[in-house]
């Protein structure tokens, strides 16, 4: 239980250090909305496109979800960053179970991420007409998301041998994921093949969950589906992130 | 609770026809080397030599393809958990925490090794003050230099009191004077916790200041093993060079001279077993013999001598390594 806690702390430590970092993520998300968000209401006057509210407090659970992705998807993978320079190395020949370890690992980061998500949904109530009441929940949708995301990150970083296959993986899933979850538009609207897609993804679940908790807006699927399939995913991949880091060498 | 885990066996690392493919090439040739207790073992070997795939497969990181290896007793395959818990390591790598205070990297690991509570905070000071780094405690490791993020790691390798203790390549990279610094705090180490240390380094003088015991490697086979003076034999004698003021006539007398030759420059060679304790009697017997001496050199072979003879190599090859370190300093911003 000792190196769990403490590698939760590490996990907090370090990111309360990279403040213009922290700066740099929270900026981003913050550019998406205002910009993109602003400019796009601007064309949406029919607020029935997006279940009855304006398109900026539609986006906003979009980008808090995205947010929480992000950073804890990027966090995981980054384990391969460690395995490169040091940390895992520390790590492995410790007598610590490497269970403990990563899951410490993973946890913190996703308390980070989530923290990134409360930020920005701290300051989106400046712009849209979310529901105050919804805020506590939603960011517990945000901590299920980032134990997701930043478990599948540590299962991917075990299998890519080479910050070039990091880069590959980035280019590859990240935006996809993003665009097939319903954080910008609505899943409804798509074609088939693009629905088919949306719903395998997590992250569906996750902006369809905190859309219901922090809008009127009717969910693409009740609440309580959101919140099993979510909580699911956020276990199976934990436990897989587990696993397959236990077995990892430095082969 | 292994049976009769607290009987110490006489070795602290035991290894046997030891082999390592990485696919299809072998890094490590089937090598078998036994150290004793308490001693400090170097693995001198220029670069690719085989030296840290050595040092991954004895703390349990790497398995190893064939052969057995055996540190505190505890089979590093079968038993790799119970030897994590009696091993430190200094990685090649710096492997520091960056972005944390020198404080919370110790804290860290110590937690890691479930340490915790006022004996951690007690041990993590006296082992930062013994490197020299308490009053840095609190800067953040990124503002380090080198020197003292070695420190720091050599710090953190014996907050968990290990039974063996292992320095990849400890003071690759640093400066003439951060060198001597950390050879000190070895030695230091050595005598105050009878800890056993393998060291790997191709700098000879390291090699010979530290160890007991040495054993040079190359293309993944041990090619010499002992006590630095028993492989300096292998390349032949110290030797004395005389000049005299007189006729050059060879010196005979006493039995520490192993053979003399008067040179075709006027100069005498007399060969010795070790020219420390010759130079001397040298002098005595020329005083005896009336004649004086005008002038007088002495050669005593190195480690690099060693290597040059087994191999027709010398060993020296820093730049590739120090270039490396070098881009990973720079990649790791
Ligand atoms: N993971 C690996 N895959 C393939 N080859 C490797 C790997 N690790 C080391 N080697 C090779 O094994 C040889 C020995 O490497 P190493 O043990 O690092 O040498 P040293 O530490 O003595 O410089 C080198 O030729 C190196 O290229
Ligand atoms: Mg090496």
């Amino acid at each position: 239980m000792r190196a769990f806690i403490i590698m939760v702390y590490r996990q907090i430590k370090r990111f309360s250090r990279a403040k213009s970092r922290v700066v740099g993520m929270v900026v981003n998300p913050l550019i998406w909305l205002i910009f993109f968000g602003v400019g796009w209401s601007g064309v949406f006057k029919d607020v029935r496109v997006f279940g009855g509210v304006n398109y900026l407090t539609y986006l906003a659970p979009g980008i808090f979800a995205m947010t929480i992705f992000n950073q804890s998807f990027i966090s995981g993978v980054s384990v391969i960053w460690d395995r490169e320079f040091g940390f895992l190395k520390e790590v492995l020949v410790a007598p610590a179970s490497r269970k403990e370890t990563i899951s410490g690992r993973i946890v913190g980061d996703s308390i980070v991420a989530t923290v990134q998500g409360a930020i920005i949904l701290f300051l989106t109530l400046l712009i849209t007409e979310v529901r105050i009441p919804g805020i506590l929940p939603t960011l517990g949708v945000g901590l299920l998301l980032a134990v997701a995301f930043s478990s599948f990150g540590v299962c991917l970083a075990t299998r890519i041998q080479s910050m070039e296959g990091f880069q590959m993986i980035m280019a590859v899933l990240m935006l996809p994921i993003i665009f097939l979850s319903g954080a910008i538009y609505p899943i409804n609207a798509m074609p088939w093949w693009m629905k088919l897609l949306a719903y395998i993804n997590p992250l569906t679940y996750a902006v369809d969950g905190a859309r219901s908790m922090l809008t009127d807006v009717d969910g693409v699927f009740p609440l309580s589906t959101d919140l099993s399939i979510l909580g699911f995913l956020a276990l199976a991949f934990l436990g897989i992130a587990m696993f397959a880091f236990e077995r990892s060498t430095l082969e | 609770m292994k049976k009769a885990s607290w009987v110490k066996a006489t070795y602290a690392i035991e290894v046997e026809n030891l082999v390592k493919r990485f696919g299809d090439f072998e890094a490590i040739k089937s090598i078998s080397f036994k150290v004793r207790r308490g001693e400090v073992f170097a693995f001198l070997g220029p670069n690719g030599a085989g030296k840290t795939t050595t040092v991954h497969i004895l703390t349990t990181l790497l398995k190893p393809t064939d052969g057995k290896a055996k540190v505190a007793g505890l089979d590093v395959v079968k038993e790799a958990k119970e030897v994590r818990k009696k091993i430190g390591i200094v990685f090649q790598e710096p492997s520091v925490d960056r972005d944390l205070t020198a404080y919370e990297n110790m804290l860290i690991h110590g937690g890691v090794y479930g340490l915790s509570g006022v004996k951690l905070r007690d041990k993590i000071e006296r082992l930062l003050r013994f490197v020299e780094l308490w009053d840095f405690k609190d800067r953040l490791v990124r503002h380090f230099s080198g020197g003292m993020q070695r420190r720091l790691e050599i710090a953190r390798s014996l907050l968990h009191e290990p039974e063996v203790l292992f320095l990849d390549e400890p003071t690759l990279g640093l400066d003439p004077q951060t060198r001597v610094h950390v050879w000190n705090y070895i030695k230091t180490i050595k005598e105050e916790h009878d800890m056993t240390v393998f060291l790997t380094t191709h700098y000879m003088e390291e090699a010979e200041k530290l160890a007991d015991k040495i054993a040079i490697i190359d293309h993944g086979k041990i090619i010499a093993e002992g006590r630095c003076d028993e492989l300096k034999k292998l390349v032949g004698s110290d030797v004395v060079y005389v000049r005299v003021d007189s006729n050059a006539e060879c010196f005979e007398e006493g039995d520490f001279i192993k053979s003399c030759k008067v040179l075709r420059d006027g100069r005498i060679r007399i060969d010795v077993e070790n020219a420390a304790e010759a130079l001397p009697k040298i002098f005595e017997i020329a005083r005896e013999k009336g004649v004086k001496i005008v002038e007088m050199t002495y050669h005593q072979p190195t480690l690099n001598d060693v290597f040059l003879h087994l191999t027709g190599r010398e060993i020296r090859d820093e730049g590739g390594e120090f270039f490396k370190t070098i881009v990973r300093s720079w990649m790791r911003r």
